[in-house]
């Protein structure tokens, strides 16, 4: 069972439910495996070795989807660049990979000189667009594919027939992650990380072959990866739609094509419910809202679940490192956990360990430690962070939480989150919870700067809601009343927006350089 | 309202997405009629940052049914909303 395994059995399954709408463009399961055999042609004449790298740019799209499958069946490890990079860093990445071919999407012919000036490993592009003679020694060849018959054979007991046991442990993706230091790090995932996530996902979602899902996030982010795969998997349909900055028409999207499923990051979610006409929309045919990429203030879940009270919410925690679900929180449960990340998603053990590796007693605060078929291999040419993070096989994922009685899990706060504060450790994200308590705020990201008397002291950069004002003190009276008084931040600014990775993450290394 | 001067509403516009999101491009061409979703200049914050920009430059609100790329999503579009919301 390999990763492409998921295209090919859905083929035989649902060769005529519609896989993939985008916009004015749709296609059926048949279709998009008939395009994705002839991009397996094309790229089996390429000449490269099974293993070789080769970096996907291409926008969200139906060509993304069946080039995913395609590089991976041809014996490629597949690559997705993040497109909003500058071509510096995606030269870089290129490089640190090896990547003896680039995909890359006619689009992006205005960089693409750019990135291969610097690139020393390229010698091959395959595009939409006619890209020959762009750089002396790199052969260019065009992607010429269209929709036609497939000659997939149904098969019988479809899911069941997946089996992630199965799913060697080789690599098949290296994605990219932005990583809190600055340099971007390569997570090594392989067939048996991709196909058991995928499994795990599509069964505590419930997903079936009539679910379609609103995609918003971006195929190179492994939470878009796994919309890609779950829904693909289950015979759903995956409805592209790359416009978010304009909420009003995604809405209309979802509403027109009777989308089953939203999936977002906490700041899709804050923009939906403050800046567009969401809380009125009906959405009838949504059933379910997942949330994962950072934690989402109790306050804002909240509001979602009440404007929205027969929709189901998950709640959901990963990392890329673990392909990336680790946990989930059963919708049926949220109301009386809020703040969880939830339970270990199905065949996923979680650990909550203290600095000697050893499981800490219920109630109380360590590291989580995600152990099972979805822990990644490493790593690419980073051997002392693999070792910082990979220990027997265990990933420890640097977040601070504890387990409750009933063993759903609460995060309190980031390893390297936690401030310093004359002596005593604060918890960034519990004064970020607070100051979000403030009605007239949007956004916070609470971060440590240096301090001649502290030695470290708490700075909060918020975001005010439209409409709203407040200042430094006032914000400072409204945490004193809530929390301890080392747990005031000494410093406050005020920022039309905080700057952001693009997985949606806050950049707080970004807030604390500039401070 | 007075008819506003589209070359100068054009240069706060093209300052201001110049400096905010281009910072690091500024060589890169932008052509008045360039969609900023296709050409990747401004996301979904950045999109807010530009309405509250305009709102307060021009003196109105923007609704939410209002935040639409025929508005919104280039510098013409801009430009004749503005005259639209203006008159």
């Amino acid at each position: 069972m390999k990763v492409y395994d998921i295209l090919e059995r859905a083929a035989r399954q649902f060769p005529d439910r519609t896989a993939v709408v985008h916009q004015e463009r749709r296609i059926d399961f048949a279709g998009l495996y008939s395009c994705y055999r002839q991009a397996v042609h094309s790229l089996e004449k390429s000449g490269l070795n099974a293993g070789d790298r080769v970096g996907l740019l291409w926008e969200n799209s139906i060509e993304y989807i069946y080039l995913f499958f395609a590089i991976q069946r041809a014996g490629f490890v597949v690559v997705p660049v993040d497109t909003s990079l500058k071509p510096d860093k995606i030269s870089f990445i290129m490089n640190d990979c090896s990547a003896r071919t680039l995909v890359c999407q006619g689009k992006f012919k205005r960089y693409l000189s750019a990135i291969l000036e610097n690139c020393t490993t390229i010698e091959y592009l395959f595009s939409d667009a006619d890209f020959s003679g762009i750089k002396e020694g790199i052969r260019a060849d065009r992607l010429s594919i269209s929709p036609g018959d497939s000659n997939a054979a149904p098969v019988d007991d479809y899911l069941k027939s997946i089996d992630p046991e199965n799913a060697p442990h080789v690599l098949t993706a290296i994605f990219y992650t932005s990583g809190s230091t600055g340099i971007p790090k390569g997570v090594m995932l392989s067939h048996r990380n991709l196909v058991s996530n995928t499994i795990a996902t599509v069964e505590y979602l419930k997903l079936s072959e009539i679910d379609s899902v609103i995609v918003i996030l971006p195929f190179y982010y492994i939470y878009g990866n796994s919309l890609l795969l779950t829904h693909v998997a289950c015979g759903g349909c995956l409805v592209l739609d790359n416009r978010f900055m304009y909420p009003e028409v995604i809405l209309d999207t979802m509403e027109k094509e009777k989308v089953t499923g939203f999936s977002g990051v906490p700041s899709n979610f804050m923009i939906l419910l403050n800046k567009s006409s969401f809380p009125n929309r009906r959405l009838e045919s949504l059933r379910y809202f997942t949330q994962a990429g950072g934690a989402m203030a109790p306050e804002v879940v909240r509001k979602l679940i009440e404007t929205f009270p027969g929709k189901e919410t998950y709640i959901m925690y990963g990392q890329t490192e673990a392909a990336p679900r680790a946990t989930y929180c059963p919708p049926e449960r949220l109301r009386e956990k809020l703040g969880t990340i939830g339970i270990p998603v199905p065949g996923v053990d979680i650990k909550i360990m203290d600095d000697d590796g050893n499981e800490v007693p219920t109630g109380q605060s360590g590291e989580i430690v995600i152990i099972g078929p979805n822990v990644m291999m490493g790593y690419w040419n980073q051997p002392d962070e693999e070792a910082s993070v990979l220990r027997d096989g265990k990933l420890f994922s640097g977040d601070l939480a504890r387990k409750d009685d009933d063993g759903f899990i609460f995060i309190i706060g980031r390893k390297k989150e936690i401030i310093k504060v004359g002596g005593n450790r604060v918890s960034a994200k519990e004064v970020e919870e607070r100051i979000l308590e403030n009605e007239a705020v949007s956004e916070a990201a609470v971060y440590g700067v240096g301090d001649e008397l502290l030695g470290e002291a708490i700075k909060a950069t918020i975001v005010l809601k439209p409409g709203h004002s407040s200042d430094q003190r006032q914000i400072q009276r409204f945490c004193r009343e809530r929390l301890a008084e080392h747990k005031i931040p000494k410093y406050i600014e005020f920022s039309a927006e905080l700057p952001k990775y693009q997985s949606g993450k806050v950049n707080k290394l970004a807030l604390a350089k500039k401070s | 309202m007075a008819a506003i001067d589209q070359n100068t509403v054009r240069k706060d516009l093209r300052d201001f997405i110049i400096e905010n999101f281009m910072v690091g491009s500024e060589n890169e061409t932008l052509h008045d009629n360039d969609s900023f979703m296709e050409r990747g200049i401004v996301d979904s914050t950045g999109v807010l940052e530009l309405t509250s920009f305009v709102e307060e430059k021009y003196a109105f609100t923007i609704e939410d049914d209002e935040m639409l790329p025929e508005n919104l999503d280039s510098i013409d579009n801009l430009v004749k909303f503005i005259q639209k919301k203006l008159n």
